[in-house]
């Protein structure tokens, strides 16, 4: 490398302290709000306020004790687990159908499949309530996984395709010229080579589910309140600190799992 | 006659109704134990046939026949071949004993028979310290390799190859060539070579098929597609070439088995001896002379046609002329012991009668 001429040298720092700043008040603005509901949750304060007046882990405490928050996470954990399963199912095979058979109409399946993505989630909401309600689904595990399905099959579609269309077709030629039939080289070949698109897929379509309010809020809000409702509903009518603790047990979890993640295969791998 | 190993019959394939076809009612046969090389220049069909005969793609008409038997409809995994591909398309997530392994796998053979088989063609191809390694660290030449090994391996039907050469550097690509050659010799594996590579064609095959727009142009022994070219475009393509208008104007008697010695007019050159096909007297033919058999005379009193050089490459082995002789430029390699011409000196061209080849009629297509 050589090195610039001086004149332009002097100039650089000036720009590149000003992006450093930049990006430290945008990382404050991220943070900011997870590390006030840090503070808070040690607080002995009786309701959500800032700044904490003590300290205490009383909020911990309680959270065992506190059945509606056992119950959503409950639910939340049954209905993500069985979304992503289901999406994993539908979402893998129909990736390769659309990127290794030649479908008519590829273009189209594929925006279908895409979607939801640009669907304002009220409207989606909406939309399941009117349809499933007839048919008795709504308030129910069924209803709610029907609805987290169509919000994350994009994701794992997109993920999924990405990993097929990157990747040289010609090793699964090359195995079925060696005798390998299309269920062969599915599972020997195609699967372990796009692996990191469907663990990633898997991975975000379980955090969008965990994480959704509005559609689980339409469809099963007073039969099978998943956790991101009872914390809206906790917060409408009592408001004391203990979602606050809540709420970080539940970075904790997320953080557990990103770890997790990294240590098995090696996150960045996965995402990109 | 003996069934060929391999017989193609009318094979077409028509990617897109209304589009020319990419093979177009091609016909040939191979030999048992031949290194048959699908010769032509990009685009003209040579992935498609291969990939046709491998089964990795169904052709619009026409059928394939191994043994004597029709496999058109058979599935590509119930085929028997072994293919190498362009890319190598070794499996990433399988180390290097895995991926030998692997025809042998889907073939259900015993644990115990696979290893030694494995290990058998690990070493043929030199590579057997690397059975454990990982297949991404592996240089273009050992992953080149162990390709080899894998189609190998099952005791393919027919050795599938396309391009295998055209990613290696310079003189790897040379050495493979041998090292290729002398294992199918040692296998004893027919095989399909593709390449655009005429040097390569030369070297390692025992039947040429010049291939051209879908269609094989000519089919012979390396020998007999460069000295015996059947169109311009085979002349042309195989080695470099001078390609004369020729008016036979007498028949001066037979020349070897089946062919005739005949004076020709050539404008610029007067007349000249060729050689060709019989009946050819009152013809215009095209008439080709290699540059090597064309003698360049420095001395200004030896027999041959007058031209001035206009360019002199000089590459150790030998010199190349451009020469003009009267308005077309014509091309001469000549050994590097005599008088080396510059440009603009005069020098007289001339060359055996034996080595000068009449053209037969270029059919319509
Ligand atoms: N999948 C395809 N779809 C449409 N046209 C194709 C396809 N593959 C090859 N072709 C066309 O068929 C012709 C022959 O291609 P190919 O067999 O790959 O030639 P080669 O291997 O001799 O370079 C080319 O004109 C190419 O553009
Ligand atoms: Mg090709």
């Amino acid at each position: 490398m050589t090195t610039p001429p001086n004149r332009f040298r002097r100039r650089v720092p000036v720009s590149a302290v000003a992006l450093r700043v930049l990006v430290a008040l945008l990382y404050v603005f991220l943070l900011a709000p997870l590390v006030i509901i840090v503070v808070i949750s040690f607080s002995s304060n009786q309701y959500l306020s800032f700044p904490p007046t003590g300290f205490s882990l009383r909020w911990y405490a309680e959270l065992p004790a506190e059945t509606t928050f056992i119950q959503g996470m409950q639910t939340t954990l049954i209905t993500a687990s069985i979304t992503t399963l289901i999406v994993l199912l539908i979402g893998v095979p129909a990736s390769i159908a659309l990127a290794r058979y030649e479908v008519p109409g590829r273009g189209a399946i594929s925006a279908f499949f895409l979607s939801p993505l640009l669907v304002p989630s009220v409207v989606l909401a909406l939309g399941l309530v009117l349809t499933l309600g007839p048919l008795g689904l709504t308030n129910t595990y069924q209803g709610i996984v029907i609805g987290h399905v169509s919000i994350t099959l994009p994701y794992v579609i997109r993920t999924t395709l990405m990993s097929l269309t990157t990747a040289d077709t010609s090793s699964e030629e090359a195995a079925r010229v060696l005798g390998a039939n299309g269920w062969a080289v599915f599972r020997l070949i195609t699967l372990p080579i796009i692996r990191p698109g469907v663990i990633a897929g898997g991975i975000v379509a379980f955090v969008v589910s965990f994480d959704e309010a509005v559609i689980s809020l339409f469809v099963a809000e007073s039969g099978k309140p998943t956790l991101p409702v009872q914390i809206l509903r906790y917060v409408a009518d009592s408001a004391d600190a203990a979602v606050a603790a809540l709420s970080v047990v539940l970075i904790l979890f997320s953080v557990v799992i990103v770890v997790l993640v990294e240590r098995v295969m090696g996150l960045r791998r996965t995402l990109i | 006659m003996s069934t060929p190993k391999l017989a193609l019959v009318d094979l077409t394939k028509r990617y897109q109704p209304g589009l020319a076809p990419a093979v177009d009612h091609l016909n040939m046969e191979v030999e048992e134990g031949h290194l048959v090389a699908l010769l032509g220049p990009s685009g003209c069909g040579k992935t498609t046939t291969l990939r046709m005969v491998a089964g990795l793609m169904d052709p619009t008409a026409g059928r394939i026949v191994v043994d004597g038997e029709d496999i058109t409809s058979i599935p590509v995994h119930r085929r028997g071949m072994g293919m190498v591909f362009q890319s190598y398309a070794l499996f990433p997530h399988m180390n290097v004993a895995a991926n030998v392994a692997f025809g042998l796998r889907m073939r259900r053979l015993p644990k115990s028979e696979r290893l030694e088989r494995v290990r058998r063609a690990l070493d043929m191809v030199q590579l057997g310290y690397l059975a454990e390694r990982e297949t991404k660290a592996l240089s273009g030449g050992q992953q080149q390799r162990i390709a080899l090994a894998r189609a190998l391996v099952v005791e393919p039907t027919l050795l599938l190859l396309d391009e295998p050469l055209s990613n290696l550097d310079a003189k790897l690509r040379e050495s493979m060539r041998g090292e290729i050659r002398a294992i199918q010799q040692r296998t004893g594996a027919t095989t399909l070579f593709v390449t655009h590579d005429q040097d390569e064609a030369l070297d390692m095959a025992d039947r040429i098929a010049v291939m051209n727009g879908g269609l094989i142009e000519q089919f012979g022994e390396p020998s007999e597609v460069y000295e015996r070219p059947r169109t311009r475009f085979v002349a042309e393509f195989i080695g470099r070439a001078n390609l004369l208008d020729a008016t036979v104007v007498a028949d001066r008697g037979p020349s070897g088995a089946d062919e005739r010695r005949y004076d020709v007019q050539v404008p610029g050159f007067g007349a000249v001896g060729a050689v060709g096909a019989p009946g050819l007297t009152g013809a215009t033919r095209t008439m080709l002379v290699r540059p090597h058999r064309v003698q360049v005379h420095c001395d200004p009193g030896a027999s041959g046609s007058p031209g001035t050089v206009e360019s002199v490459s000089y590459t150790g082995d030998s010199v190349g002329y451009r020469v003009r002789v009267g308005d077309r430029a014509q091309l001469a390699e000549a050994p590097t012991d005599g008088r080396i011409a510059a440009p603009g000196d005069v020098v007289r061209l001339d060359w055996d009668p034996a080595s000068a080849y009449l053209l037969p009629e270029e059919e319509e297509r």
